[in-house]
């Protein structure tokens, strides 16, 4: 059970870029989680909910996007889901693959409230 | 004033800052010659006994030190004391090592020139398998009484090593785990995951693991580091 500490690493990087942008709330954060990430869906939720309470934004949501594992033949260069990682590659049967999406755990995209100064009226 | 919101796209490895790091420590590690083995495996399936083991087979010729990571007491480091210098981890529960406390531990450690440092990480296969430690090799143990069948069930454990080893082979007669079937399901999930059998109290199997160790030490850092003692200015 890490994902306390990952989570805290993420809301620790989104608070980051929030001041960078000068961003007065954060309102939403979206995550990639594939299968071979090492963090679980179910507990990085439970994660961020305890810790974005304490945050200087609690009503921030949390979005996660569920990817599946992806490889690439290094033999054939065939591009191909890794079911129930069986790493073989279903063109030309080589287990020498490359993971290409699916061993991480990814920040995507956060938005963010930003200040604007009023239109002048016309 | 009035407010505007914004999508910031950013597309980043969480841990990227973390990996970073950890790969500048492998490469100050890789400079004085220290070649770094992230020893991982299920609670009780020999780390420290394997460690002990290699010690004693190795005496004094390679100049060895270990990290133990523990979640709260002395023990483990305490029997490798005999014959290393050894630094205990305390984690205080948490269920992996992290760089920092490696980083921390390397500062206790009475030198720096190690040809070895054992990281001997916190037994558990889930967490420690996403940790980066800045090791040069990573070594999942597999103890004979947990069932053949373990290594498919953590698949990013043993994805991310380099070589299975397969401890407490004298009980092979009495359990039912077939060292074959054990490799066969690791590298479903590794195909290049070097393996060992491993009797750690008769040290069966012990000089071809050694073997195996030096063998990726010179690999990596060629065979004059071997002998030479690295110059610290």
């Amino acid at each position: 059970m890490h994902e306390v500490s990952l989570v805290r690493s993420l809301l620790n990087q989104v608070e980051r870029l929030r001041q960078a942008h000068g961003g007065t709330t954060v309102t939403r954060i979206e995550v990639e989680i594939g299968p071979l990430s090492g963090v679980e869906p179910v507990l990085v939720r439970e994660a961020f909910d305890l810790l974005v309470a304490d945050s200087d934004w609690p009503a921030a949501e949390l979005v996660i996007d569920e990817v599946s594992l992806s490889a690439r033949c290094k033999q054939c260069d065939a591009t191909f889901n890794i079911e129930s990682f069986r790493f073989e590659c279903p063109q030309c049967g080589s287990r020498a693959v490359n993971v290409t999406r699916g061993d991480q755990f990814r920040l995507l995209n956060v938005t963010l409230e930003t200040p604007q100064p009023m239109e002048s009226p016309a | 004033m009035t407010t505007t919101t914004r999508t910031i796209p950013v597309n980043r490895d969480v841990q990227a800052h973390r990996k970073q790091q950890a790969a500048e420590q492998r490469d100050a590690f890789t400079r004085r010659g220290t070649f770094v083995v992230n020893l991982v495996s299920s609670p009780g399936a020999g780390k420290t006994s394997l460690l002990e083991a290699t010690a004693r087979y190795w005496g004094n010729s390679r100049r060895m030190a270990v990290l133990v990571g523990d979640l709260a007491t002395e023990r483990d480091a305490e029997r490798l004391r005999p014959y290393v210098p050894v630094e205990q981890l305390t984690t205080g529960g948490a269920c992996h090592l992290e760089l920092s406390l490696i980083q921390q531990g390397l500062q206790r450690l009475p030198n720096d020139d190690y040809e070895f440092l054992f990281i001997e990480n916190i037994g558990n296969l889930v967490c420690p398998a996403s940790h980066d430690l800045a090791e040069h090799l990573r070594v999942a143990l597999l103890s004979t009484t947990e069932g053949d069948d373990k290594p498919g069930k953590y698949p990013k454990m043993f994805r991310t090593s380099q070589a299975i080893v397969v401890s407490k082979t004298d009980l092979l007669p009495h359990v039912p785990f077939s060292v074959d079937a054990a490799v066969a399901d690791a590298r479903q999930i590794q195909p290049d995951l070097a393996a060992f059998s491993v009797c750690a109290s008769t040290g069966e199997g012990i000089a071809d693991w050694c073997r195996y160790l030096d063998h990726e030490r010179e690999r990596l850092f060629g065979s004059h580091m071997a002998e030479q003692k690295v110059d610290r200015t």
